[in-house]
C-alpha cells in the first residue's frame, strides 16, 4: 500500500437544521481545525499543512463528503508553498463526493511554486442535480533569488466533475514556463491564475450575465472570462499579475454567488 | 480506394462547407485588441495556437479516435468526442466545434459513407454524442486508409489553413501574406504531428489558460465578425 505525505479525509452531515463534521480522519503533514461556527448552522473548517511546505516526492490526499442536505466551508489556514523538486514531483490528489442538496464551499489559499517546484494536482467532484459547489484555485509563482517570478518547472491541474458515470467538465491546465508562455494565448503577460467554478441549478444565463456585469470594469490590471459551462455552471477564469487581485475577484464573486443563489450574505474567514 | 491525395484535398479546401470559416475561436478578441495586427504577429501567435493548444485538444483527440478505429474499439471514439467537449470551457466556442462537428459528418456521411461514420452521425443525433471535426476526420481518414500521421497532419493543416483565411479577412491581411504563412508553419506542423503521436490520453487538454478566456471574452464583445 501506498504511503502518503498526508492524508485527510471527512465527512459533513446534516443533523437537525445543523451540518456536523459526522466522521473525521488525518494522518502525517495534514490537519485540520475543529470547525467554526461564522453561520449558526455550517460549519467552516481550515484546512492545515503541518511544515513549512510540499518537498520533493510528497504525496497528499484528500477526501471530503458532504452527505444530502449539508452545508459545509472549507479553506486553508495559510497559502501551499510547494519547493524544489530535484527527484519526483509532488502529487496531490482530492476527493469530493457531494449529496443531494448540499453545499459546499471551497476556497483555499493560493499554490505557490517556487523555483524548480513541479506539481501535479488532481481533483475529482462527485455531484447531483441538486448539490451546490463553490470551487476556487490559485495558481502563483514564487518568488526566484533572482527576484523573479516564474521559476517553477511546470504544474499540471486536472478537475474532473461527474454526475454519476458522467463526465461534466474536463479542466486541464499545464503551466510550463519557457520562452512564449508569457505571451498570448498563454498567460498574456500575466503571471497568476486564478479559477472560480459555480454548480447549482439556479445557475442561470441571466445570473451568469448579472455577475459578468457585476465584474466587469471594476477590478485594474486583471484579465478574466466568464462562460457557461457544457451541463450547467460556469466557469470565471482569472490571469493577472498578483494574488491580491485575483482573490478580491473571486471574493467579489462570491459574495454575489452566495446572495442570489443560495440568499446568504457573504462570511469573512478570520485567519490571521 | 487506393489514392488517398484527392479526398486528404478536398477535406482541406478552404471552400469545403464545414463552417470552420465563420469561428476565430478565439483569434477575433486579439486582432480587436490590437495584439494581432499584421502577419508577424499572426503567424506568431498561429505557431503557439499549433504547439500549444491544437496539439493537446484537437489534434491529440484525432490521434486518439483514429487509434481507437485501429484497436476496432468504437466506443472509445465517444469518449474522445466528450472529452473535447467538456474540455472546451468557453461556450462560444464549444457551441460552434459541435456545429461543424455536426455539419462535417453529415457532408462525409454522404461524401465518403463508412459504418463509424453513420453509427457517429448517430450519436450525435442520439446527443449520446456532441460532434466535432476532429473525430470526424479521423473517421473518414481512417476508412480511406491515410496513415495516422497523414492524417494528423492534414487535419492540423486545415485547421490552421481555415483560420488562415478567417485571418485574411478579419485583420486583414493581403492574400500572400496568408499563402506565405502557410509556407512558414509547414515545418511546425510536421513537428506537432510528431509531439502528439508521443502522447498519452493523459496528456489530453493541457492547455494554458489565455486563449480560453481570450475565447470567453468573444462572447461579451460587440462587434463581431466571427461567431466565436
Amino acid at each position: 500500500m501506498m504511503t502518503y505525505t498526508g492524508v485527510l479525509k471527512l465527512q459533513a452531515k446534516k443533523k437537525d437544521q445543523k451540518t456536523i463534521i459526522s466522521s473525521c480522519y488525518y494522518e502525517g503533514a495534514l490537519k485540520l481545525t475543529r470547525p467554526v461556527y461564522l453561520e449558526e448552522n455550517s460549519p467552516s473548517l481550515y484546512l492545515i499543512h503541518v511544515g513549512g511546505g510540499y518537498v520533493d516526492g510528497d504525496t497528499y490526499i484528500t477526501s471530503l463528503a458532504v452527505e444530502d442536505g449539508a452545508e459545509l466551508a472549507v479553506t486553508t489556514q495559510s497559502s501551499t508553498k510547494v519547493y524544489r523538486t530535484p527527484k519526483k514531483p509532488v502529487y496531490q490528489r482530492m476527493d469530493v463526493r457531494l449529496g443531494k442538496g448540499s453545499v459546499l464551499e471551497f476556497f483555499p489559499d493560493p499554490l505557490i511554486a517556487y523555483e524548480g517546484a513541479r506539481f501535479i494536482q488532481e481533483t475529482s467532484v462527485q455531484l447531483e442535480e441538486e448539490s451546490c459547489l463553490f470551487f476556487s484555485d490559485i495558481i502563483t509563482p514564487g518568488w526566484a533569488e533572482d527576484g523573479s517570478f516564474f521559476q517553477y518547472d511546470w504544474i499540471r491541474s486536472k478537475l474532473k466533475v461527474f454526475n454519476g458515470e458522467k463526465l461534466l467538465i474536463f479542466d486541464h491546465l499545464m503551466l510550463e514556463p519557457d520562452d512564449e508562455m508569457a505571451g498570448m494565448m498563454q498567460m498574456d503577460h500575466y503571471t497568476h491564475v486564478g479559477t472560480f467554478l459555480i454548480f447549482h441549478q439556479k445557475a442561470s444565463k441571466e445570473f451568469l450575465d448579472t455577475l459578468y456585469e457585476t465584474l466587469a470594469d471594476k477590478f485594474e490590471e486583471v484579465r478574466f472570462g466568464l462562460s457557461a459551462l457544457p451541463e450547467g455552471g460556469l466557469m470565471v477564469r482569472i490571469l493577472a499579475s498578483n494574488t491580491g487581485t485575483i482573490e478580491k475577484l473571486i471574493e467579489h464573486a462570491h459574495a454575489f454567488a452566495r446572495k442570489e443563489l443560495l440568499g446568504k450574505e457573504s462570511v469573512r474567514w478570520r485567519k490571521y | 480506394m487506393t489514392n488517398h491525395l484527392f479526398p486528404l484535398l478536398q477535406l482541406c479546401d478552404s471552400n469545403f462547407p464545414s463552417g470552420a470559416f465563420s469561428h476565430s475561436f478565439g483569434f477575433e478578441t486579439y486582432i480587436q485588441e490590437q495584439l494581432i495586427t499584421d502577419k508577424a504577429s499572426f503567424a506568431q501567435a498561429l505557431t503557439v495556437y499549433l504547439r500549444k493548444q491544437l496539439v493537446f485538444t484537437d489534434g491529440l483527440a484525432c490521434s486518439l479516435a483514429y487509434e481507437a478505429l485501429d484497436r476496432k474499439a468504437e466506443g472509445d471514439l465517444l469518449e474522445a468526442d466528450r472529452l473535447l467537449f467538456v474540455s472546451t470551457l468557453a461556450q462560444e466556442t464549444r457551441t460552434g466545434n459541435r456545429r461543424i462537428g455536426e455539419r462535417m459528418a453529415k457532408l462525409c456521411v454522404e461524401l465518403y459513407p463508412s459504418p463509424v461514420l453513420i453509427d457517429y452521425l448517430t450519436a450525435i443525433k442520439e446527443k449520446r454524442a456532441s460532434g466535432h471535426s476532429a473525430i470526424v476526420f479521423a473517421a473518414v481518414a481512417h476508412h480511406l486508409k491515410v496513415p495516422e500521421e497523414t492524417a494528423i497532419g492534414t487535419y492540423l493543416f486545415a485547421s490552421i489553413s481555415s483560420l488562415v483565411q478567417n485571418g485574411v479577412r478579419g485583420i486583414p491581411l493581403g492574400q500572400t501574406d496568408g499563402q506565405r504563412i502557410m509556407v512558414d508553419i509547414q515545418p511546425n506542423i510536421d513537428k506537432a504531428v510528431k509531439m502528439i503521436v508521443g502522447l498519452i490520453k493523459d496528456d489530453f487538454g493541457a492547455v494554458s489558460p489565455g486563449l480560453e478566456i481570450a475565447q470567453m471574452r468573444h462572447e461579451r464583445m460587440h462587434v463581431r465578425l466571427f461567431m466565436s
